[in-house]
C-alpha cells in the first residue's frame, strides 16, 4: 500500500504534496498501473488530515489522467499514460542538481539565496515555455 | 448532500454580558460538509459563538440558524443534530466509560452506541474504568466519541486540542477527521493556535474583540491576498479594504493586499502570503481599528 | 433520564436513606423502654388522669427520659441534610465540572431535563422526610403527653418537616445554580434555613392566630397564686397584672410573689385585697394542626418561590 507523508512546515498546500508524492512514485514507478491508492478514510486516520484535503489531490490528479476513480472500489493509476522515467535517469537529474548546489554554496549563496534563485529562474522558464 | 447548504448562519449574532458584549455583529455563512477554524486570541466570543451555534446561551440580539433550525428553541430535534464538545471536555468524572455510554443511550433518540464502542475498543479505552481515572487524551477520546454517537450533523468543539499532548492530539485529529471522511459530518471548531490548522481545515473564521475579522474558504483566501514589497510608499487609505497591513521599512514597505489584481509597478515584487501570517494580520488590524474608534 | 438521574444521585439518595434508618433504629431502641412505660398505650394516659398506671409511668418518663427533649431538638437538623444535600449538587456539580455542557447538548430540551430532576429529588426529599417523621412520631408518642408546641413536637411532626425539607432543598438548588459550587451552596443554605427557621419559629408562629388572654381575679385563699396552661396548651406567658388589667414585666410579678409569701396572711388573699389580677396567654391544643398546615404552607410556598427563580434562570440561561 501506498504510504504518504506530510511536511508540515514546507509551505507547499497539503494536497499538492500528496499530488507530488503520487506524480513522483508514477515516474519512478513505484506506483504501477492497476495499483490501488489508499482510500481518502485510510489517508486520513494516518496523517490526521481534511478529507477534502485528500478528495481535492485525487481530484487533480483525477483531471491529470494520472488515475482513475471508481465508485465503490478506489481510485487507481492508470496505464502508462504519463511519461515514467527510469531510476536511473532519475539518479542522474538528482547528481547534476547536487553539483551545481555545492557549486553555489562554494560561491558563497546561502540556502534562502539558493532557493530564491531556483523560484526566479523556475518561474521565468515557465513563463517562457508558455509563451 | 447540497453543495450549498449551510451548517450555520448568523444574522447580526450579539451577546451581552452585562455591560460587556462578548459577540457583536456576527455575521456568518458556513458551509456544510467542511471543517470550520474559528480562529481568535483569548476572549475573542468564540466560545460565546459556539455556545450559541448549540443553544447553551441565547442570543442577546440577531438570530442564529444550524441547518435552517433555530438552535435557541432548544427542540429535541434541533439537539439531535448537533453534537458538542466544551472546553476541557468534560465528563461525569465518577461515571465509568460504559456508564457515559449508557448517559447518551438513554439521553438521546438516535444514538449509535455500536460505533461508540468501536471507536473506544479501537483506542483501547476499558469500559469498566471511571472517567476520572482516564488520560486526558483518553477522556478528549469519550468525549468525542459520546457527541459522534449522536451522528450529528454538525460537531461544533471548543478548543478541542488545546489540552493535549502532542501525541493525543494526533489521535484526536484522526479520529476526528476519520468520522468527517466516514459520515461527512461539519466540523466547526476554535482554536487560539492557527498552526496545523491548514491540514485540517477548509474554511477559516477569525473573531477578534466580538466581531468578525475576516471568514471565508482558506484556498480562497490565501488564492485572494499577496503581499507586497517595494520601495517606500507613504501609509495608503488604511480603510480603502484593499490593504489589510502595511510595514513601513527605511526605504521599503510590506503590503498585505486582498484582490490585488493590479499589475505590479516597477520595483515591486509579489509572494503568497501564509496562512499565519494572514491571520495575525486580521488580528492586528483589529486591535489598530478598535484603538483608533 | 431516570437512569440518569439515579446515577447522579445514589451516593447522596443512599447515604441519607442510611441516616434515616440510623435514626430510626436509634429512636426505636431508645424509644421502645419509653412505650413500655404505658402498656396500654400511651394515648390513653392524657393527663389530667387518675389511672395509677399512667400516673406512675408520666412521672417515670418525667424523671428518666429529660434527655429526649435535647435529643430530638438536634434532630431539626434532619429535613435541612435531606433537603440540602439533595438540591446542593443539582446545578453546583454540574456548573462546577462544566458537565452542564455535556448535559445540555443532548437531545433532552434543558427545561425537561430540569424538571425531571426536580421532580424525582424534590419526591426523594419529601420520602425521606415522611420515613424521618413517620420515626419521630412513634418515638414522640408519650412524650406527646407533656404537649406538642415546642421545637421537639410540633417542628417533627405532622407534613411540617417535609415541607422544611423542601425549603431546604430549593435554597440549596437555587443558592448552588447562583454560586456554581457546591461547598458555599452547602453553607447557604444552612444559614438562610437556620434564620428562617428561628425568625418564623419565634416572632411569626405566635402570630398565625390571635392568642386567647385570660384575666381574672385571684380568688382569696386560692392555693395556685397563678394561672397554668393545661398540659397540651401552648403557653406564651403568664403573670400578675394590675388593677386595670395592665401586665407586669416578670420581675414585678415575682416581686409581688415574694411580697405576698411574706406577708404572713394567705398570699391569695394579700394579692387580692392589693387588687392584683392574674393572666395567662395561650394557643390552645386544639390548634396544633391548623398552626402545622399554615407552617407548613408557608415554607412550600418559599419552596415553591426559589424553584420559579432556579426554573426562570435557567430558562434565561444566565448561567
Amino acid at each position: 500500500m501506498f504510504h504518504f507523508r506530510l511536511d508540515a512546515g514546507s509551505g507547499v498546500p497539503p494536497y499538492l504534496q500528496l499530488v507530488h508524492q503520487v506524480r513522483q512514485a508514477v515516474l519512478l514507478g513505484f506506483l504501477q498501473p492497476g495499483d490501488r491508492l489508499p482510500l481518502i478514510r485510510e489517508v486520513v486516520e494516518t496523517l490526521a488530515i481534511n478529507p477534502n484535503t485528500v478528495a481535492k489531490a485525487y481530484r487533480q490528479l483525477e483531471q491529470e489522467a494520472l488515475v482513475t476513480g471508481r465508485p465503490g472500489s478506489g481510485t487507481f493509476v492508470n496505464e502508462a499514460t504519463a511519461k515514467t522515467m527510469s531510476p536511473a535517469t532519475y539518479s542522474a537529474l538528482r547528481r547534476g542538481l547536487e553539483s551545481w548546489l555545492r557549486r553555489a554554496y562554494t560561491a558563497g549563496l546561502d540556502e534562502h539565496a539558493v532557493n530564491a534563485l531556483f523560484a526566479t529562474v523556475h518561474h521565468q522558464t515557465r513563463i517562457e515555455e508558455a509563451a | 448532500m447540497t453543495g450549498n447548504e449551510q451548517a450555520l448562519a448568523t444574522e447580526g449574532l450579539g451577546k451581552r454580558y452585562g455591560k460587556k458584549w462578548a459577540l457583536r455583529g456576527c455575521t456568518l455563512a458556513l458551509p456544510a460538509g467542511k471543517v470550520i477554524a474559528l480562529v481568535g486570541p483569548n476572549g475573542a466570543g468564540k466560545t460565546t459563538l459556539l455556545r450559541m451555534a448549540v443553544g447553551l446561551v441565547a442570543p442577546t440580539v440577531g438570530t442564529v440558524e444550524v441547518f435552517g433550525q433555530s438552535p435557541t428553541e432548544n427542540s429535541p430535534q434541533a439537539l439531535s443534530r448537533v453534537g458538542f464538545l466544551a472546553q476541557d471536555h468534560p465528563l461525569y468524572r465518577h461515571f465509568t466509560v460504559a456508564d457515559l455510554l449508557r448517559f447518551g443511550r438513554s439521553c438521546n433518540v438516535r444514538f449509535d452506541e455500536g460505533l461508540a464502542l468501536k471507536r473506544l475498543s479501537q483506542l483501547d479505552i476499558p469500559l469498566n474504568r471511571r472517567a476520572g481515572a482516564l488520560s486526558g487524551g483518553q477522556q478528549a477520546q469519550v468525549a468525542l466519541a459520546l457527541a459522534l454517537a449522536k451522528r450529528p450533523d454538525l460537531l461544533v468543539l471548543d478548543e478541542p486540542l488545546a489540552s493535549l499532548d502532542p501525541l493525543a492530539r494526533l489521535e484526536f485529529q484522526q479520529t476526528l477527521m476519520g468520522a468527517v471522511a466516514a459520515d461527512g459530518v461539519t466540523v466547526l471548531f476554535s482554536s487560539h493556535v492557527v498552526h496545523e490548522l491548514k491540514q485540517v481545515c477548509d474554511h477559516l473564521v477569525v473573531l477578534n474583540h466580538g466581531h468578525v475579522a475576516v471568514q471565508g474558504d482558506i484556498d480562497d483566501l490565501l488564492g485572494q491576498h499577496r503581499l507586497l514589497t517595494g520601495p517606500r510608499v507613504e501609509t495608503g487609505p488604511r480603510k480603502s479594504g484593499s490593504v489589510i497591513e502595511a510595514n513601513h521599512a527605511d526605504r521599503h514597505s510590506t503590503l498585505l493586499v486582498r484582490d490585488g489584481r493590479t499589475a505590479l509597478l516597477p520595483g515591486w515584487q509579489e509572494q503568497p502570503v501564509a496562512l499565519e501570517e494572514l491571520v495575525l494580520a486580521y488580528l492586528r488590524r483589529g486591535i489598530d481599528q478598535e484603538a483608533t474608534v | 433520564m431516570t437512569w440518569l438521574i439515579w446515577r447522579q444521585h445514589r451516593a447522596e439518595a443512599l447515604a441519607l436513606v442510611v441516616l434515616i434508618a440510623a435514626i430510626g433504629a436509634a429512636l426505636v431502641i431508645v424509644g421502645q423502654p419509653m412505650h413500655d412505660l404505658f402498656p396500654n398505650g400511651a394515648s390513653r394516659c392524657v393527663p389530667p388522669t387518675t389511672d395509677r398506671a399512667c400516673i406512675v409511668g408520666l412521672a417515670t418518663l418525667q424523671q428518666s427520659y429529660d434527655f429526649a427533649a435535647p435529643m430530638l431538638a438536634l434532630l431539626n437538623f434532619v429535613p435541612l441534610a435531606i433537603g440540602a444535600f439533595l438540591g446542593a449538587p443539582l446545578l453546583a456539580r454540574e456548573l462546577e465540572l462544566g458537565t452542564w455542557q455535556l448535559a445540555w447538548t443532548q437531545a433532552v430540551p434543558r427545561m425537561r431535563w430540569l424538571a425531571a430532576k426536580l421532580v424525582a429529588l424534590a419526591g426523594l426529599t419529601v420520602a425521606l422526610g415522611a420515613a424521618f417523621t413517620g420515626a419521630v412520631a412513634w418515638f414522640r408518642q408519650p412524650l406527646d403527653l407533656f404537649g406538642r408546641f415546642d421545637i421537639t413536637g410540633f417542628d417533627l411532626s405532622g407534613i411540617v418537616p417535609m415541607a422544611y425539607g423542601l425549603f431546604a432543598f430549593a435554597i440549596a438548588a437555587l443558592a448552588g445554580a447562583l454560586l456554581r459550587r457546591s461547598l458555599p451552596a452547602y453553607a447557604t443554605a444552612i444559614v438562610v434555613f437556620v434564620t428562617v427557621r428561628i425568625a418564623v419559629a419565634t416572632w411569626l408562629r405566635p402570630q398565625f392566630r390571635a392568642p386567647i388572654t385570660l384575666t381574672q381575679e385571684i380568688p382569696p385563699g386560692s392555693r395556685e397564686l397563678r394561672l397554668a396552661a393545661k398540659p397540651l396548651d401552648w403557653n406564651l406567658g403568664e403573670g400578675f397584672a394590675d388593677a386595670s388589667g395592665k401586665h407586669f414585666s416578670e420581675l414585678s410579678s415575682t416581686i409581688w410573689e415574694h411580697k405576698a409569701t411574706d406577708a404572713g396572711i394567705d398570699p391569695a388573699t394579700y394579692l387580692h385585697e392589693h387588687g392584683i389580677l392574674r393572666w395567662i396567654t395561650y394557643h390552645p391544643a386544639d390548634r396544633l394542626a391548623g398552626f402545622q398546615l399554615i407552617e407548613s404552607t408557608l415554607y412550600v410556598g418559599l419552596a415553591a418561590l426559589l424553584l420559579a427563580l432556579l426554573v426562570w434562570r435557567v430558562k434565561r440561561r444566565a448561567l
